[in-house]
């Protein structure tokens, strides 16, 4: 029996809860209709954070009481952009991840995950307060801002110099795209990018490498893009389109392999369930097979993206995807 | 991606003071996921019939109730814009917007630290003052 268990990110329910569809009581039921545990992102949906008010905590104790979820992690972000003149020192960002770290135990999270690119700098002065509230600290692993960015390799570096079981990572699923999502292609069509641009990055993808990789040559030369792609762009949304597609990499699972005893948690990334219930571009089955063989015990919290490609007016689906995503893990994880 | 959330539809109306019409307001949700110290609220900018407004009479609220212009907003950091509240942008202007029709235009733009630009959303309405 795998021991890989689930859970649903707030970033999927993020509309719900902006339109007032969903309030966190919903929210509670629907994960235990669910049966999956509960990332949190406490500057979503609590008042405050990291210093929410005594009759905030009081209403997350009550709700907490009655349905009981499974508190798997808080999603934490250091605003070192707080002034428009200057960063914060690492004085100032090491005061706001002692925050939430205090915030995160009073809470009942034993883990919270920090964004890409939060410093490695401030890590080794937060872990004493770390140890003290129980809550382990993970760096985010997103596509886009993968294990070859400097910010990345200067976290892994001090993660693996204070080697501790506080200090760790989070993997989005994101970098295991073996095509470009096609609600992004969608969308971007909408605003009117030529189909000639949506298929030359299709045809990178079917080629087996991604577009991170695709364009490293030209990147290398000071170029944003090859040249024959440069020659298509003709609008900043085409631009866009062309940036963007970066942000879908297509590692081996074996990537994960040296980091293994580091990796705590995962975020499930969807894009778009399809009516055959499977990921548009992730392949979920071969996934847990990989992290049932290498012996995985966490968590893999489903993060809805598509989300961010609704169509003008369209009605946003992330429920339907969220669920849609929890049954195929479970079906998954079952038959392991 | 986010312009979905920028200005909330029929929140666009004249604000009285006593018997005098101040200006106009309306409301917006905040284009990103999460809330945010107002002090990374990187510009809001508003036109009405392709007529650029001034940023020195452009006022931001949180609330609704205290209301900063955006060179106060820089240093804005104890209160916060909260995710799936209204922020309120009132625009200062004696006798507010006139009867009738007008096209008006809401684009807001934040700071957050891991995206290296700052971005938002735009949305144009079509307004009826009666």
């Amino acid at each position: 029996m795998s021991k890989i268990k689930r859970a649903v990110s707030m970033y999927s329910l993020q509309d719900q809860y902006a339109r007032g569809k969903m309030s966190l009581e919903d929210i509670f039921k629907y994960l235990n209709d669910l049966g999956a545990g509960l990332e949190f992102i406490s500057d979503q949906m609590m008042k405050g954070t990291p210093e929410p008010s005594e009759e905030t905590l009081k209403e997350w104790d009550l709700l907490v009481e009655k349905y009981k979820p499974v508190l798997v992690c808080n999603d934490v972000f250091i605003n070192t952009c707080l002034y428009k003149n200057r960063e914060l020192t690492d004085k100032e960002a090491l005061d706001l991840l002692i925050k939430e770290i205090k915030l995160a135990h009073r809470l009942g999270f034993k883990m919270i995950r920090l964004v890409s690119n939060t410093r490695a700098s401030i890590i080794e002065p937060a872990l004493p307060y770390a140890i003290e509230n129980d809550v382990v600290m993970t760096l985010e692993i997103h596509a886009g801002m993968s294990f070859d960015q400097p910010l990345t390799q200067a976290f892994i570096e001090a993660m693996k110099k204070l080697n501790s079981p506080y200090v760790g990572l989070t993997v989005d699923t994101g970098i295991f795209c073996r095509r470009h999502p096609r609600v992004s292609s969608a969308f971007f069509r909408e605003l009117g990018v030529k189909q000639e641009i949506i298929d030359y990055v299709d045809n990178i993808f079917a080629s087996g490498v991604d577009p991170k990789h695709y364009f490293m040559e030209a990147r290398k030369q000071g170029k944003h893009f090859p040249d024959d792609l440069q020659a298509m762009i003709e609008t900043q949304d085409e631009f866009e389109y062309a940036l963007f597609c970066d942000g879908y990499e297509m590692s081996e699972f074996s990537i994960l392999d040296e980091y293994l005893p580091y990796i705590k948690h995962f975020h499930g990334k969807i894009y778009e369930m399809t009516k055959e219930g499977v990921e548009y571009s992730i392949p979920f089955d071969e996934l847990i097979k990989y992290l049932d063989k290498v012996g995985y015990e966490g968590y893999i919290a489903t993060e809805y993206e598509g989300n961010r490609f609704a169509l003008a007016n369209e009605v946003i689906r992330d429920k339907e995807n969220v669920t849609a995503h929890q049954n195929m893990l479970k079906k998954y994880i079952e038959a392991l | 991606m986010f312009d979905n959330y920028v200005f909330t539809e029929g929140s666009c109306k004249n604000v009285q003071e006593g018997d005098k019409i101040v200006g106009f307001e309306l409301e917006t949700l905040i284009t990103y996921y999460r809330g945010i110290p107002c002090s990374m609220v990187h510009d809001i900018k508003v036109k009405v019939d392709n007529q650029e407004i001034e940023r020195e009479a452009i006022r931001f609220s949180p609330d609704g109730e205290t209301y900063f212009t955006l060179e106060e907003l820089e240093t804005v950091t104890t209160y916060k814009w909260e995710y799936g509240v209204q922020g309120h942008v009132r625009v200062l202007k004696e006798g507010g917007l006139s009867k009738g029709e007008h096209e008006v235009s809401l684009t807001t733009m934040i700071r957050v630290a891991y995206i290296p630009v700052p971005f938002g959303g735009t949305k144009v309405r079509k307004v009826h003052i009666s």
